[in-house]
């Protein structure tokens, strides 16, 4: 599903290249739920937004679904977005002016989903998060944990087929991360979602079958998780 | 989608309720001074639209001098009523032609009175020939077009008039008494019909049409002539230039085949680059193009670049607000983007955000503009109305024109910036970007501080400028002191005169109010010099309480003062030389020579605008050498009662003209309206002014707050490495005090540049001064500081811990 081959990404500055990236070369396969880890700074968030094409790499090349994607035009980038990828945010990033409800509902309006098949998708993802009574709320209603189930319902809503995460959890106490990762688990076994996630937690980690463990921009490991 | 972003506006803005009122406020302030504006141009664009026919109605102009104020020839709307017939005889184009009187300025108001019932005055009646409505094709209520005019001793009257003559009976049939002046002894008219009000102004605007049967004919001595102004209808898809041809062509062999009959030289004609012409002009055109006038666009000009800038500044505050309020936008635009939202899509959603506010302020001055209507009409003397203007459909559309305009203007800025924000970055918090648009801010704000230094520069300079004119040593009293609509009836003054309190009764062509000069050339000394005469009678100049410089005024002492004598002003003297009391001069008068004395000095004094110089000026008494008159019939009263003395004059004169009605000003109130236009400016820029200063200070106040929020973060960490509030209050001052600064500067010329002009206007003017630029900066530097203070005192007075935890 996802083909990188030697992703560089650096900056230059004063003809001083500061590598992000180096020659990072991986494939991910459909179906596979994989970790991102490393220590602050190696380039973990970096290499999610390349393969989430929310920046480009400076060098090599990146094929999604067999198509090549290094740089792609803005409509198609729009077109996979709607169609393939869900993201799910540390921060959540709810839209505050929408209530739960808009909020799931937004992508499949930028889908141009019809409005009945839209209401009944929703209504199976409130359903299916426990978030039925919440619908009306805003976001700043919420405990941290509820907004994050609502950012992977909203990611879920367009029906992805990879979602990319980016410390899901960062910024929840432990039993609500515990609750999103078994979701991301479900999810991933139950619907066999591709995840990506980027995590500092060893033991969120866990809940993955791979796990790519980079530093200083390479990465040094590439585990199967048993 | 279009459902939810609405959502989402409206919910924003209860959100931002502060911002969101200044925005909407201030535009809304700026939309009502520019839709006033279109209002007033509608109105004068709308004159002579009340019927489509018009458009084939030309009015006839003939170049003459009579009666120009410069004495020369020039293309007037009064022809000599010869040219109708011309026309109507040798013009294959034309269907109908009129004669009709024109709007003199010193034509009395006449009187009409109903059977016996007491007469009222009526202005704007007017003798025409039998072809009025032939031309003018309006709608008969009473009566008919065909047999309206068709008798002589006949008139037609507007709804609106008949309605006050004879209420809701029948006009029809009924016959009024016409008094044109004092002296007249009345007309009985026969109201053949009654026509219905125009929706539009009109340039031949009328009360009255009046077929008395004087317009009928032409004077029948070939040297005397009679003037009055000529409409014209033509033929459908009648050429324009080739009537001018025709018309043109026409003209020439006539005057060409009269001038043995006048004893001219044909050849005179064309003396001193002279030339004849006759002109059509169509109608619609007219009124935006009357001689001796500068036309109501090039009036208007200031005011249109005023309410322009108005609007301007407007937007220029909600440019500013919403690029600064874009960076809570930011995170919105992020996920939406990774969402799938095009970037189109996005700058339709803060468009329609931006046409949202636009719309609640475009209803906002709509509301504005019903309150503030009537006190507009009242100061600029007009009619104006929105919900009844008879182009409301035009009036929406511009409206609607408007708006959109507004929208895109003030929308589009802000919705590219926020549609492109990068994901990636905005999404980790990184608003980085957001600085973008800082330069433009910082340019806005300057050009608005610009404006409005610029006015209040200008509004001191004009109060100044006022003070100056409204306490100018005239040169004569005008305290108790009346001018009556009259010519000088000797009988009338010997009986004001023996009313107790009354001072002095005289006449003169010369007065504030109502002048009428007359260009002499005198030769003394064998240079030739050219004067204004000014008739009056022999206490003229006492009444006006004229100040004597040298010699002595005219007194019935001197029997010589009937003969001829005459006093000069200042000016006149000046152009005659040192000591010219006892100098005689003289002028060719029918070639003959008349010899004059000069006896006395007066300083000069006004009778006209300030923009106008004294005209070096005779006084004379006397027959000899011609005289002229107009209705001024002044008296001086030396009493306190004035009301009462003026109440007894009226006795007098109800018993002398019992069917003319008195009309009087009093000199104060014609000094106010040489002064009006003036004023009327000042105050309207003044109104200007303050609206300007404060929406720059709406604009300075949200852009304060906002910057103070977003840098709490950097406050609170000054505050924990021990910066006192205030530092803090200065350091936010010290962003907005440079581009005040930098706006004073560049505002100085600029106001220096339009003051000046507007100053060089008027031939009595104070010198340019300093303070008002002193003043001016440092008001705008005060209330920025205040302003911004306002905010930064907030931000600086909070709890750093809370900002440093806040994220």
């Amino acid at each position: 599903m996802i083909q990188l081959n030697n992703i560089e990404k650096y900056y230059a500055n004063k003809g001083v290249k500061n590598y992000v990236l180096r020659l990072v070369t991986t494939t991910i396969k459909q179906g596979e739920f994989v970790s991102i880890m490393g220590p602050s700074g190696a380039g973990k968030s970096t290499l999610l937004n390349i393969i989430g094409m929310l920046e480009e790499p400076t060098y090599g090349t990146y094929e999604f679904m067999g198509e090549d994607v290094t740089s792609l035009n803005e409509r198609k980038r729009i077109e996979l977005y709607r169609n393939h990828i869900g993201f799910v945010f540390q921060a959540y990033h709810l839209i505050d002016e929408m209530t739960v409800y808009e909020n799931i509902e937004a992508p499949l309006l930028y889908k141009k989903v019809g409005s009945s098949e839209r209401a009944s998708r929703i209504a199976d993802l409130l359903d299916r998060f426990n978030i039925v009574a919440k619908k009306d709320l805003f976001p700043n209603q919420l405990s941290g944990g509820q907004q994050q189930l609502v950012g992977i319902a909203r990611a879920l809503a367009a029906q992805p087929s990879i979602i990319l995460a980016d410390e899901p959890t960062g910024n929840l106490q432990s039993a609500q991360a515990e609750e999103i990762m078994e979701l991301f688990k479900k999810l991933n076994q139950e619907d066999g979602i591709t995840i990506i996630q980027v995590t500092h937690s060893e033991k969120n980690a866990q809940y993955g079958n791979r796990i790519l463990h980079i530093a200083d921009g390479v990465v040094k490991e590439d585990v199967t998780v048993a | 989608m279009f459902k939810l972003n609405l959502k989402i506006a409206l919910r924003n803005l209860f959100r931002n309720k502060v911002y969101a009122a200044i925005n909407i406020g201030g535009l809304a302030i700026g939309l009502t001074a520019f839709v006033l504006m279109l209002l007033y141009i509608n109105h004068e664009e709308s004159y002579d639209t009340w019927d489509a026919g018009l458009k084939n109605v030309y009015q006839i102009r003939e170049r003459h001098s009579f009666f120009t104020p410069d004495n020369k020839e020039h293309l007037q709307e009064s022809n000599e009523s010869r040219v109708g017939n011309l026309i109507r005889q040798k013009v294959p184009q034309v269907i109908a032609v009129t004669k009709v009187d024109p709007d003199w300025d010193f034509r009395t108001d006449n009187s009409v009175s109903v059977g016996k019932a007491e007469p009222i005055a009526v202005n704007r009646m007017k003798d025409a020939d039998s072809s009025f409505f032939h031309v003018f094709k309006y709608r008969f209520i009473q009566g008919s077009e065909s047999k309206a005019l068709s008798a002589p001793k006949s008139v037609v009257l507007k709804q609106s008039l008949a309605k006050r003559l004879f209420g809701e009976d029948i006009a029809l049939g009924k016959v009024i008494k016409v008094l044109a002046w004092q002296g007249d002894e009345g007309t009985d008219l026969t109201v053949t019909g009654v026509v219905e009000d125009s929706a539009t102004p009109e340039t031949a605007g009328f009360t009255a049409i009046m077929r008395t049967g004087n317009r009928d004919r032409d004077p029948d001595n070939p040297t005397n002539s009679n003037y009055c102004q000529i409409y014209a209808r033509v033929n459908n898809d009648t050429d324009l230039e080739l009537l001018n041809q025709t018309l043109k062509k026409v003209y020439i062999d006539y005057k060409k085949s009269t001038a043995p009959f006048k004893k001219i030289e044909y050849r005179s004609y064309f003396a001193d680059g002279k030339y004849l012409e006759l002109k059509a002009l169509p109608l619609a055109k007219v009124h935006g193009n009357r001689p001796f006038e500068i036309s109501w666009l090039e009036k208007l000009k200031p005011v249109i670049a005023i309410c322009i800038f108005l609007l301007l500044v407007s937007i220029i505050n909600f440019v500013n607000l919403v690029t600064a309020q874009s960076v809570q936008r930011a995170k919105e635009v992020g996920v939406k983007k990774v969402m799938g939202a095009y970037k189109q899509q996005l700058i339709g959603q803060f468009l329609l955000e931006c046409a949202l506010q636009s719309i609640v302020a475009l209803f906002l001055a709509v509301i504005l503009i019903e309150v503030l209507l009537p006190s507009f009409n009242t100061q600029f003397h007009v009619e104006l109305s929105f919900w009844y203007n008879p182009h409301l459909a035009g009036m929406l559309l511009q409206l609607f024109g408007l708006f959109t305009l507004v929208t895109l203007l003030a929308g589009f800025y802000p919705a590219w910036i926020l549609s492109n924000y990068n994901p990636a970055s905005v999404l980790k918090g990184n608003y980085g970007d957001s600085l973008r648009g800082v330069t433009l801010r910082n340019v806005l704000v300057v050009f608005q501080f610009i404006i409005s230094v610029t006015f209040i520069i200008a509004i001191s300079v004009m109060h100044l400028q006022t003070n100056y004119l409204n306490n100018k040593d005239l040169g004569f009293e005008r305290s108790n002191l009346i001018n009556i609509r009259s010519g000088y009836d000797q009988s009338l003054v010997d009986k004001i005169k023996r009313i107790p309190g009354v001072q002095y009764v005289a006449t003169t062509t010369q007065v504030m109010g109502n002048t009428f000069n007359v260009p002499q050339e005198i030769e003394y000394n064998g240079n030739k010099i050219s004067l204004n005469t000014v008739t009056i009678s022999m206490d003229a100049l006492s009444a006006l309480g004229v100040k004597l410089l040298k010699g002595r005024v005219f007194s019935k002492e001197y029997k010589q003062d009937t003969i001829n004598t005459v006093v000069l002003n200042e000016a006149a003297a000046k152009l005659i030389g040192k000591n010219p009391i006892g100098k005689s001069y003289k002028i060719i008068n029918q070639d003959k020579m008349l010899n004059f004395q000069i006896v006395g000095v007066i300083k000069d004094y006004h009778n006209e605008g300030f923009d106008k110089g004294v005209l070096p000026t005779l006084y004379k008494v006397t027959h000899l050498g011609g005289t002229s008159s107009t209705n001024n019939l002044i008296v001086k009263l030396n009493s306190d009662k004035s009301a009462a003395i003026i109440e007894k004059i009226k006795t007098e004169w109800k018993r002398t003209y019992p069917d003319f009605l008195m009309e009087y000003t009093t000199l104060n109130t014609a000094f106010d309206k040489v002064l009006e236009n003036n004023n009327r400016f000042i105050s309207m820029i003044m109104l200007f002014s303050v609206v300007s200063v404060s929406l720059s200070l709406l604009g300075l106040f949200a852009l304060s707050t906002f910057v103070a929020k977003r840098r709490t973060k950097e406050i609170a960490m000054r505050k924990i490495l021990g910066a006192s509030n205030m530092q803090i209050v200065g350091l936010l001052n010290k962003t907005f005090l440079v581009l005040v600064i930098i706006a004073n500067l560049i505002s100085w010329p600029v106001a220096y540049l339009v003051v000046g002009k507007w100053l060089s206007g008027f031939a009595y003017r104070i010198d340019m001064p300093l303070y008002p630029f002193l003043l001016a900066t440092i008001v705008s530097i005060i209330i920025a500081v205040l302003t911004v203070s306002i905010q930064a005192r907030k931000a600086a007075l909070g709890n750093p811990v809370k900002a440093l935890k806040y994220e």
